[in-house]
């Protein structure tokens, strides 16, 4: 296994969090965990791989009580795993990152990964506590089990994001939601870029609710998921946007259609790079880039689009904020992943050496990797 | 306090934000919270970042303690200044920025009252979820400071899943963005760091939130029931039969003699043992079907007297019973002090009976009245504080109840947050070494800890005992603790 070009020198397979604590007090040189390896190569180039650490084993779920919509995991647990078990008592996480259900937890935590369900925030909206390893082999803790919690600082957001550099995620508390009595997505296709995002500017101050909605190009569909009560979503399907012609997706079929907008976008390439603006400007942000495919969260601002290379990024940063989802590690090399500067970087480079004086979790991959 | 110090303040800060005198300093010598007192030795009332800033570098220069004040109705000692210093009282930064109403955003100074975010956003069919039951007072920065929640963070979560962007002034007295309208988390959380940090990692002087749409219709009940096994089984089952009420709320017996005797008199049911109030909101349709399915429960948990909000008056109406309840003690007992712990929702049953026998034992009344949809609980214990054994009681209670929801997997704080008075009791739910990585991060953002001192972390058990007098004593203990946990003791002599 490479990791960035870099070979580890050894991986090690801890199967419990203290047998993690152990091993990890016990290295030297840098580390790098990892759970699914789905996403290895996100974030800026690691400078060095001593020793990987293999977190699948940790696909534990400690504690799970139905009746207070919780659920305690370790951090190798898939999202495919914690969904079966949730199904069995009409639960759910709703979130939908993109390389599906194969991701762990843990990565998920790591990266804050999103997909297009982003109708009630990531994965940061639903962690109430964690367990993590620091680099010392140290066992910490913030939040608890339960629902609502301002006990302490909250510092399982802090990780959350910071992909894998202040410390090592090992177990993680979520709250839950119950399931929706009933879901369907609803597709139309619009003749140009105007027209879908007509739709999408009615839908802004219009009464529908969907928890997904996206707008998909070059072929300017609009997809919008609802899920609620069955009538709620009746109702909703009965006043979708006039002047469109929508088909309705509900059971296997909507989950087909899903999978293949994660097809779609899992074909994008080079480079991907999400754009952050705001719900009215995702027309404006596709207008100006004009790139070949996009995936645009209408509701939330957020444009993934594809690139043909990475020269592009600096001009858009003049304008928004930028992160490079995907890209060859030549690329990766140039351009900074999150673009992060100012006092919000040196506020964030304090934190990882207060976190990892020495620099030895992820080297490279989050603000101590960012250049300008 | 040192002379050139206000001199220095008042160089760039109207003669009218500059406080000092004695008299006027006793309406900042507490919060919300009165069983702690002191005085600080002058408050300011910035009007823009830039003071605040300014203000912020003073008391760096001249290495004096400063603390934000919101609006004061904290309570659990947060806005205590605990050493004296400098108090930054935000209200004067009240006004809102602007509203977009087709990016469902609003920009607004931290001074802002919570309900008035709601008030402005209304008449574009929109409004702010998180709803303290002192909405009506509460500043949206002491609200991002507590990560406050209210009764329908059931459904919409709290203050944290609302904040998408601050500015804040760090406490070195730089200006820093965190987060973005979009509320897109780009690297690590820091804004989701600062919600919560209860006024220790910055100062936040402008705040990005998410509004959203008033739902199409709401149905709010109000169920009675003669028993509290049976009423805390039905918010159990209301959750298992998958139903996401906006707000599930308990009053028990004591809480409806209190209102229904007072102002807020909501014709809440005088036999009951325990009443829940219920809303759902969301489309009209199916809304009628999920209040029948839950009505269906209560009854089966044999609720005996179920009523159904006609209209938006008769709604109002129970809401106002329950809003007001803090207020209503009053009716009952000189002095209260409103408790805060949260406990898996499963447990309510078996710790309401329990804190029954701890008012017994202790011989202080206790009032129950909470969000009983996210188990946490607001026991209100009364009290009279002129006599002081009673005073004693209450510690001792309060430690007892704390160390009953820790036990059934429970925390110190649903939402009021640890501040001065539970900082002592945090090693029951958190180790020396947890405790040390928090105070990790705290130096990061509060290098010198001048900012809000001697809060959330633990002094020592005994110093609680110092009541009503929050003594210098007890601050330098905290800090020698503090020294004793991050190993370096140099670096927090001042
Ligand atoms: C095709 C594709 C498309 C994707 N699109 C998106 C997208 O649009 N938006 C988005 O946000 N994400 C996206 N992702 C990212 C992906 O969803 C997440 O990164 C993934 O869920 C990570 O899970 P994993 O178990 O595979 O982590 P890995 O790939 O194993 O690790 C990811 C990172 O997290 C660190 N890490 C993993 N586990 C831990 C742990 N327990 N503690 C600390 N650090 C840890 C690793 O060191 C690494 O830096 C995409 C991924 C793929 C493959
Ligand atoms: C009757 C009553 C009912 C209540 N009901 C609820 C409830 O339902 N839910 C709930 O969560 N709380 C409730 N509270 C508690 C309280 O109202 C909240 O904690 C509120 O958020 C405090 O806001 P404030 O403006 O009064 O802050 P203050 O009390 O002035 O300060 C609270 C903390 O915030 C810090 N702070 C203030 N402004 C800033 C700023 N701009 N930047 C950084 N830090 C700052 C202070 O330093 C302090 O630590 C209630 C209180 C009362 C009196």
């Amino acid at each position: 296994m490479t990791i960035d070009g870099l070979p580890p020198l050894k991986v090690l397979r801890p199967d419990t969090v203290d047998d993690l604590a152990k091993l990890i007090s016990n290295e030297k040189g840098a580390i790098v965990p990892f759970g699914a390896g789905t996403q290895l190569s996100f974030g800026n180039p690691l400078r060095s791989a001593d020793t990987a650490v293999d977190l699948t084993q940790l696909s534990r779920i400690t504690e799970y009580v139905p009746a207070d919509l919780t659920i305690h995991v370790e951090a190798g647990v898939t999202l495919g795993q914690l969904h079966r078990t949730l199904l069995e008592n009409k639960q759910f996480l709703p979130l939908d990152p993109w390389n599906g259900s194969a991701a762990t937890i843990g990565g998920i935590a790591a990266t804050n990964a999103q997909g297009p369900f982003r109708a009630s925030g990531t994965i940061r909206d639903w962690i109430i506590g964690m367990k993590v390893v620091e680099v010392s082999g140290k066992i910490s803790k913030s939040g608890g089990r339960v629902v609502k919690n301002v006990t302490g600082y909250d510092l399982h957001k802090l990780y959350t994001g910071s992909l894998g550099t202040l410390a090592v995620i090992s177990e993680i508390s979520l709250k839950l939601r119950a399931n929706f009595e009933r879901t369907a997505t609803a597709i139309a296709q619009f003749g140009d870029a105007r027209a879908a995002a007509a739709c999408l500017a009615s839908l802004r101050t219009g009464p529908l609710q969907p928890v997904a909605c996206v707008w998909s190009g070059s072929n300017n569909e609009i997809w919008l998921r609802f899920g609620e009560h069955a009538k709620a979503v009746e109702w909703q399907l009965k006043n979708l946007p006039k002047d469109a012609d929508w088909t309705a997706h509900e059971g296997a079929d909507e989950a087909a259609v899903w999978e293949q907008l994660r097809q779609r976008y899992n074909g994008f390439g080079p480079v991907v790079v999400r754009v952050v603006g705001l719900p009215t400007q995702v027309h404006e942000i596709i207008e100006e880039y004009r790139p070949s495919g996009w995936i645009a969260h209408g509701l939330n601002g957020i444009v993934l689009m594809r690139l043909d290379s990475g020269d592009e990024i600096p001009r858009i940063r003049q304008k928004y904020r930028v992160v490079i989802e995907r890209a060859p590690l030549e690329v990766r090399r140039g351009v900074a992943t999150f673009g992060i500067t100012g006092a919000e970087a040196d506020l964030m480079k304090k934190m990882k050496s207060a976190f990892d004086p020495d620099g030895r979790l992820n080297p490279g991959r989050h603000v101590d990797g960012e250049r300008l | 306090m040192n002379r050139d110090i206000v001199a220095r303040l008042r160089g760039f800060l109207d003669s009218t934000c500059v406080v000092e005198d004695e008299t006027e300093l006793l309406v900042y010598e507490c919060d919300g919270l009165p069983l702690f007192k002191n005085r600080p030795d002058v408050v300011v009332f910035p009007k823009t970042t830039g003071d605040v800033a300014q203000i912020v570098r003073v008391a760096n220069e001249y290495r004096i303690p400063f603390l934000p004040r919101g609006a004061g109705t904290g309570l659990s000692g947060g806005a205590l200044a605990v050493e004296g210093g400098i108090v930054i009282e935000m209200q004067r930064m009240n006004r809102i920025l602007s509203i977009d109403t087709e990016n469902r955003i609003a920009v607004v100074q931290p001074g802002v009252v919570n309900l008035h975010i709601s008030q402005a956003a209304a008449p574009h069919g929109l409004y702010y979820a998180p709803d303290p039951s002192s909405q009506m007072s509460c500043s949206i920065g002491g609200n991002v400071a507590e990560n406050s929640g209210g009764p329908h963070c059931l459904k919409y979560g709290m203050t944290t899943n609302h904040i998408l962007a601050v500015e804040a002034v760090t406490s070195g007295g730089e200006i820093i963005r965190l987060g973005n309208p979009a509320g897109e988390p780009i690297g690590m959380d820091l804004l989701g760091s600062i919600v919560g940090s209860e006024g220790t990692f910055a100062i936040v002087t402008e705040i990005t939130v998410r509004l959203l749409p008033k739902p199409q219709a709401v149905k709010t009940l109000l169920a009675a029931f003669h028993s509290v096994e049976e009423c805390s089984q039905t918010v159990s089952d209301v959750i298992a039969a998958g139903i996401v009420p906006s707000a599930l709320e308990f009053v028990d017996a004591r809480t409806i003699e209190a209102v229904e005797a007072s102002v807020y008199k909501a014709g809440y049911p005088l036999d009951a043992v325990a009443a829940l109030l219920i809303e759902v909101d969301g489309f009209r349709d199916g809304l009628e079907e999920t209040a029948s399915a839950i009505v269906e429960i209560c009854r089966k948990n044999r609720s005996y007297d179920i009523r159904v909000a006609k209209d938006d008056e008769e709604r109002a109406k129970l809401w106002l019973g329950r809003k007001g309840a803090f207020g209503a003690m009053g009716r009952l007992a000189p002095d209260m002090i409103t408790m805060d712990a949260v406990i898996p929702r499963t447990r309510l049953p078996e710790v309401l009976v329990a804190i029954d026998r701890m008012s017994e034992k202790y011989g202080l009344g206790v009032a129950n009245v909470f969000h009983a949809g996210d188990g946490n609980l607001h026991p209100l214990i009364l009290f009279d504080s002129r006599h002081p054994d009673q005073v004693d009681k209450i510690f001792a209670m309060s430690e007892e109840i704390m160390k009953l929801c820790v036990d059934v997997g429970g925390s110190l704080s649903g939402e009021h947050g640890i501040g001065y008075e539970k900082k002592d009791f945090m090693d029951l739910v958190f180790s020396e070494g947890d405790l040390e990585t928090m105070m990790r991060v705290k130096r990061v953002f509060n290098p010198d800890g001048l900012l809000n001192p001697a809060k959330i972390f633990p002094s020592r058990r005994a110093c609680t005992e110092v009541g009503k007098h929050a003594t210098t004593s007890t601050a330098e203990i905290g800090k020698r603790v503090e020294a004793i946990l991050l190993g370096s003791p140099e670096k927090v002599q001042r």
